[in-house]
């Protein structure tokens, strides 16, 4: 089960919101793209996102075309007794033609192995299987050849996993920074009604406003504010578990200060590590974003594929906060 | 690396009309609303798709404040009754949301080589009021590759030859004087 001992070329999995976001990854060296179609059944259900069943399949057509794959996410859970919407995105996804599809719930798993075998299968970040035992499990029932690992991973545990899986891993490495059991976080849904894990909106916009009181900017989920930032202050998103409260009569951030992954300088350290894939956060980013990062991550991949030195790529501009961490993989945790 | 890419930075035909349009603020906007009636027009022919993205939102009323410039934008993308106007002021309280920012770094966010969020979070620019129909606008332009430039030559016709020659000349002397500096 070493696959560390067979280290390869790292495999870029990159985001697309939208068509014009998969043709920009894909140009800017994607080996891999993911999306998710335009509804609940994928945890990046915002407004104006996602693919049409059209676009999915004429993108997997320019991604083949170059060389590159698509994978659909359908990574939410169904809604209890009516699970069709969910189903039916897996039919469609075999259907245009994607090279695997990533899930979470264990009985989309199951429907999909009894009806769709020949259809590849990741396991989402989601599913939160962070322990070997939960891993091989989701190996032996379904079939799953690689596994999405929480944001919450040390290098070393990644290496000691991977040494003890029949699977294939692939880690987050730059982006949104989801610091909480993935798939079972429910802050969110306490304050908006809307689940991360059910309806796929996290801090939905809906339940979002931006103010300006004198000369701060304050961020509004629902009822609560969540951050107040000043002049000269970089702004953050209105998640809950990166915002700025007032306890005790002390001001702080809980959880997370607003910041993004870059785990840019471990790329060494992650391909010792066994790990397969490297996974762009921002599905929600524009193509600008998508344009940049992944080019950025193309000349470090390949760099490290050659044992050279990482290039001097400085992405800070686009990280939440304007700055940026490497989270768990060298953090002590608070 | 920079969200501001090179390309960015290059000076567009675009820009040039932008810095032009500067004395306007001493003119009357009126010959303009033909112009922009046109351009909504050939945005709305030319990338379908933006604008089906735009469909659940109604009829939004979305002001597009260019701090640079004397007047804002007064545009309702979406609905039955699409309109896109230059005006020197508006109540803002009939928006559904308001925009600001400095116009070529607008173009750049409508163009997609900027990133929203990125410039959000730098504060350079400013959203207020539905932060959902923002991120719907956000996404629909973002989904197909809108070139205003070109999008504008199409309104002109017979004259868009000449000026895009003009344009790829200028931005050919653009490019040598920046190699020779």
């Amino acid at each position: 089960m070493n696959k560390s001992l067979t280290a390869k070329k790292l495999e870029l999995v990159c985001p697309a919101g939208t068509p014009a976001s998969l043709r920009a990854a894909v140009d800017a060296g994607a080996d891999t793209v993911y999306l998710g179609f335009r509804d609940e059944t994928n945890a990046r259900n915002f407004p104006g996102l996602n693919f049409s069943r059209r676009e999915l399949a004429d993108g997997v057509a320019y991604a083949h075309d170059h060389n590159a794959k698509v994978l659909v996410a359908i990574n939410t859970f169904p809604k209890a007794g009516d699970p069709e919407a969910w189903h039916q995105a897996v039919r469609d996804a075999e259907a245009c033609g994607a090279d695997a599809v990533i899930l979470a719930d264990i009985g989309l798993l199951a429907y999909t192995v009894e009806h769709h075998p020949k259809l590849r299968r990741h396991l989402s970040v989601q599913a939160s299987a962070s322990n070997k035992e939960a891993i091989r499990f989701y190996a032996r029932e379904f079939d799953v050849k690689r596994v999405v690992l929480p944001r919450v991973l040390t290098v070393e545990e990644i290496a000691a996993l991977n040494d003890n899986i029949p699977v294939e891993t692939e880690v987050f490495v730059f982006g949104g920074l989801c610091v909480m059991a993935e798939g079972r976080c429910s802050l969110s849904s306490y304050v908006t009604g809307q689940s991360p894990n059910m309806n796929g909106v996290c801090s939905p916009a809906s339940h979002v406003r931006y103010e300006e009181v004198g000369d701060q900017l304050v961020s509004k989920l629902g009822e609560f504010t969540i951050n107040s930032f000043g002049e000269d202050e970089a702004a953050g998103y209105p998640t809950l578990c990166k915002g700025r409260f007032s306890v005790e009569g002390s001001v702080s951030y809980l959880f997370e200060d607003p910041t993004s992954l870059n785990a840019i300088t471990m790329l060494d350290a992650l391909m010792k590590a066994g790990v397969t894939a490297l996974k762009i956060e921002g599905r929600q980013r524009g193509r600008a974003y998508v344009t940049q990062v992944v080019s950025a991550f193309r000349q470090a991949v390949d760099a490290a594929s050659r044992g050279e030195a990482m290039p001097d790529l400085d992405m800070s501009l686009l990280t939440e906060g304007g700055q940026d961490t490497t989270g768990a993989y060298q953090k002590t945790w608070r | 690396m920079a969200a501001r890419s090179k390309s960015a930075e290059k000076l567009s035909p675009l820009k040039v009309a932008t810095f032009l349009m500067r004395p306007l603020s001493l003119m009357p906007l009126a010959p303009l609303q033909p112009l922009l009636a046109a351009a909504l027009a050939v945005m709305r022919r030319q990338h379908p798709a933006v604008f089906e993205r735009l469909d659940e939102l109604g009829e939004p009323l979305f002001v597009i404040d260019p701090i640079d410039l004397p007047f804002i934008f007064a545009m309702r993308p979406a609905g039955l009754r699409p309109s896109l106007l230059a005006q020197r002021e508006i109540d803002t309280d009939q928006a559904t949301a308001i925009i600001r920012g400095p116009l070529p770094m607008l173009i750049d966010l409508l163009e997609g080589r900027l990133d929203g969020d990125a410039l959000f979070f730098s504060r350079e620019l400013s959203v207020e009021g539905d932060t959902e129909a923002v991120l719907v606008l956000r996404n629909a332009v973002d989904s197909d590759e809108i070139n205003l430039f070109e999008d504008v030559l199409a309104i002109l016709g017979p004259l868009a030859g000449p000026l895009r020659f003009a344009a790829e000349a200028r931005n050919a002397v653009v490019t040598g004087w920046n190699a020779a500096r």
